[in-house]
């Protein structure tokens, strides 16, 4: 998911100050030390020195204390120190000062997610649709807690906007997918998947899910080679590990019951490959093969 | 070379001919290079709209030229043409990721509302035109439900145990596994029946299944909740009663612990979650936020369950209980653990092996879940 912000950082003398002075700057006054206080902090910021950067946005606010973009910088600044509290004071003080700026509601409502409260991050996200009905992430947010609530054609009408504002996030497609499968549409979820798949190969949660398409429409092989997929980019994947070992044992069942024994073992064993704690495999293997 | 630091060179005199500037070593198509100097010099001279044309045309010649685009970008923003311009600042981060007065910008112009930049129509695949018409049809069907609360269309029913593994297993030799498949099969049918919710089974017959194997199926299915049918026993006959159990961090009592930290230890591919330094993981946050969601939501329907028991069993109600259950916390919904009766008391034994108990046990699950 793309969120502005996280990564920000400027070499100073890359920096048009002119244009940062009419952006950056709220007030006349000092707008020479705080705009260079501002190109400071994001270079620290970008080079990843934390403290360094925040010690010039906090010197910058002190300066200029209802420069907004200092104040959001501050914010996602104390999110990466793990400074919650601190982050969501930033972001209010912002909301207070500018009710139209949209990246503070976000992350507003992103930390009332990671409070756990719901209703309140719900709040947020309405307000960034209000102010801007563009907001691919205010969207993204709203559908997806409605994915959460497994209401998915409230997330589908949501996620549907989120992915018209900026179809560039695998993010967006992959849960506007999600929701078409929890709605039983099977081409629009398979569309979906293969969007987020465009935009980012190696998502291995799309790949998981486009298996199971496969697999509940009776494209079994190619539900195996979606799984195979994503262990070839993460062997570990534990969805895939276990989404293989079910099929292999269940095709192993299967078979067994139809009188083919062989196949079976070949199917436990396979399972064993991938999964070698599986215990029904383990269990058969013992008990019938090697002649038994 | 660096194409900022040869600009800035170059305005620090260190280059003075002309021709350099034209040297192929530099890896510039001329006229792209000579179009986004007179781009950056119309900007300085605030004709932005000049500027815009000059820049178009040397992105156009030379589109991985992020300087370019960054320009374009200045450009866009002098006209405030922002949407454009954020166009042409990802542009440039995409081709340069390290070019962070182009990331600088983007951020700061977005901040707040920007306009949208109209779209190029592509023709349908066969898919797409597909997936229209799927969305009409259904949506013909389902309609829009406001407000949070949870919505349950499918269910997942696990039969605890089976083939090897009986369970717990009575004085009387009634087995675990097959009262489980039994309640399993028959709560199947009665959905089956009613049609509201869609049901699916993790085991039809007497086999065994992992544990991790029954939460893939819930998984398989997109249910929206995971019910694993099991019968309680003990090693004192006396303990009888119904209770119903759901996963949380910390578990409810030291009885719950105990049986959470058994399930647990049998499973390996849990993927710890390694934070990374210096960045805050939205995606993170949103599973943790789900996870947390779902089981508050376990809780909801743990009671909910626990309350149809007491009103229909005639068996004592023990109440809800949470632990951390490993096959509980794989599901990716919300996930509960039945536990109707105690095999290892004669009186509750003596209950679940009649027909008339198990559809009552029946009915309250699926009155539970109406």
């Amino acid at each position: 998911m793309r969120i502005r912000g996280q990564g920000s950082g400027i070499r100073g003398e890359y920096i048009f100050l002119a244009i940062m002075l009419f952006f950056c700057c709220s007030t006349v006054v000092a707008a020479a030390d705080v705009n260079e206080l501002i190109f400071q902090g994001a270079d620290y910021h970008y080079k990843g020195n934390l403290e360094k950067a925040v010690s010039s946005f906090e010197q910058a606010v002190k300066l200029d204390p209802e420069n907004e973009y200092a104040h959001n910088q501050l914010g996602i600044l104390y999110g990466k120190k793990d400074e919650f509290d601190k982050a969501f004071r930033e972001f209010l003080t912002v909301a207070d000062i500018d009710r139209q700026n949209t990246f503070a509601f976000l992350w507003l409502g992103i930390l009332n997610l990671r409070k756990g409260e719901m209703n309140q991050a719900f709040e947020m996200f309405n307000k960034i649709i209000q102010i801007d009905p563009n907001s691919a992430d205010g969207y993204y947010f709203l559908g997806t807690i409605y994915n959460f609530r497994r209401n998915p054609v409230m997330a589908i009408e949501y996620l549907k906007k989120a992915r018209n504002a900026d179809s560039g996030e695998a993010d967006t497609h992959f849960r506007l997918a999600k929701a078409f499968h929890n709605a039983d549409m099977i081409a629009n979820a398979l569309l979906e998947y293969n969007k987020t798949l465009e935009i980012k190969p190696s998502y291995t949660k799309a790949l998981n899910e486009i298996g199971w398409i496969y697999y509940n429409t009776g494209k079994k092989e190619a539900a195996i080679d979606q799984w195979k997929k994503t262990l070839k980019i993460n062997s570990k994947d534990s969805d895939a590990v276990l989404n293989l070992a079910k099929v292999y044992n269940d095709f192993a069942w299967d078979a067994f019951t139809s009188g083919g024994r062989k196949d079976a073992l070949k199917y436990w064993q396979k399972t064993l490959n991938i999964n070698p704690d599986n215990k029904a495999a383990k269990y058969y293997i013992e008990k019938y093969g090697s002649g038994k | 070379m660096d194409r900022r630091l040869f600009i800035k060179l170059l305005s620090q005199g260190a280059f003075v001919s002309y021709g350099l500037l034209k040297c192929p070593v530099l890896g510039w198509s001329e006229s792209a290079f000579d179009l986004a100097l007179e781009g950056q010099d119309l900007i300085q001279k605030k004709d932005f709209p000049k500027a815009i044309k000059a820049l178009q045309e040397a992105v156009r010649i030379d589109p991985k030229s992020d300087w370019a685009f960054g320009l374009l970008g200045r450009a866009h923003l002098g006209l405030d043409q922002k949407a454009e311009a954020v166009a042409a600042f990802r542009q440039a981060v995409r081709l340069n990721p390290s070019d962070t007065y182009s990331r600088m910008m983007i951020e700061i112009t977005t901040q707040k509302p920007i306009p949208r930049l109209a779209k190029k129509e592509k023709p349908l695949t066969d898919l797409e035109k597909e997936a229209i018409h799927e969305e009409e049809e259904m949506l013909k069907k389902l309609h829009a439900e406001k407000g949070l609360d949870y919505k349950v269309k499918r269910v997942v029913i696990d039969a605890g145990h089976g083939g090897f593994d009986p369970g717990a297993v009575g004085q009387k030799g009634l087995k675990e596994k097959e009262v489980t498949l039994d309640l399993a099969l028959k709560l199947h049918e009665r959905l089956a029946r009613e049609g509201k919710i869609k049901s699916f089974l993790t085991r039809t017959g007497d086999y065994y299944i992992p544990l991790s194997a029954r939460t893939v199926t819930a998984n398989q299915f997109q249910a929206d909740l995971f019910i694993s049918i099991h019968i309680n026993a003990n090693k004192n006959r006396q303990p009888s009663g119904s209770e119903t159990y759901f996963c949380s961090e910390k578990a409810s009592s030291a009885e719950a612990e105990k049986v959470a930290a058994l399930e647990n230890s049998v499973l390996k591919y849990d993927e710890s979650y390694k934070k990374k330094q210096g960045y805050i993981d939205i995606e993170e946050i949103l599973f943790k936020f789900e996870q947390n969601l779902n089981w508050s939501e376990s809780g909801e329907f743990a009671k909910a369950f626990q309350e149809r028991f007491k009103k229909r069993l005639p068996l004592k109600s023990r109440g809800v209980h949470s632990a951390n259950f490993y096959v509980l916390r794989r599901a990716k919904m919300p996930a509960i653990l039945l536990e109707t009766g105690f095999i290892s008391n004669p009186d509750d034994e003596a209950m679940l092996e009649q027909p008339a108990f198990r559809e009552k046990i029946v009915d309250a699950v699926a009155r539970g879940l109406a």
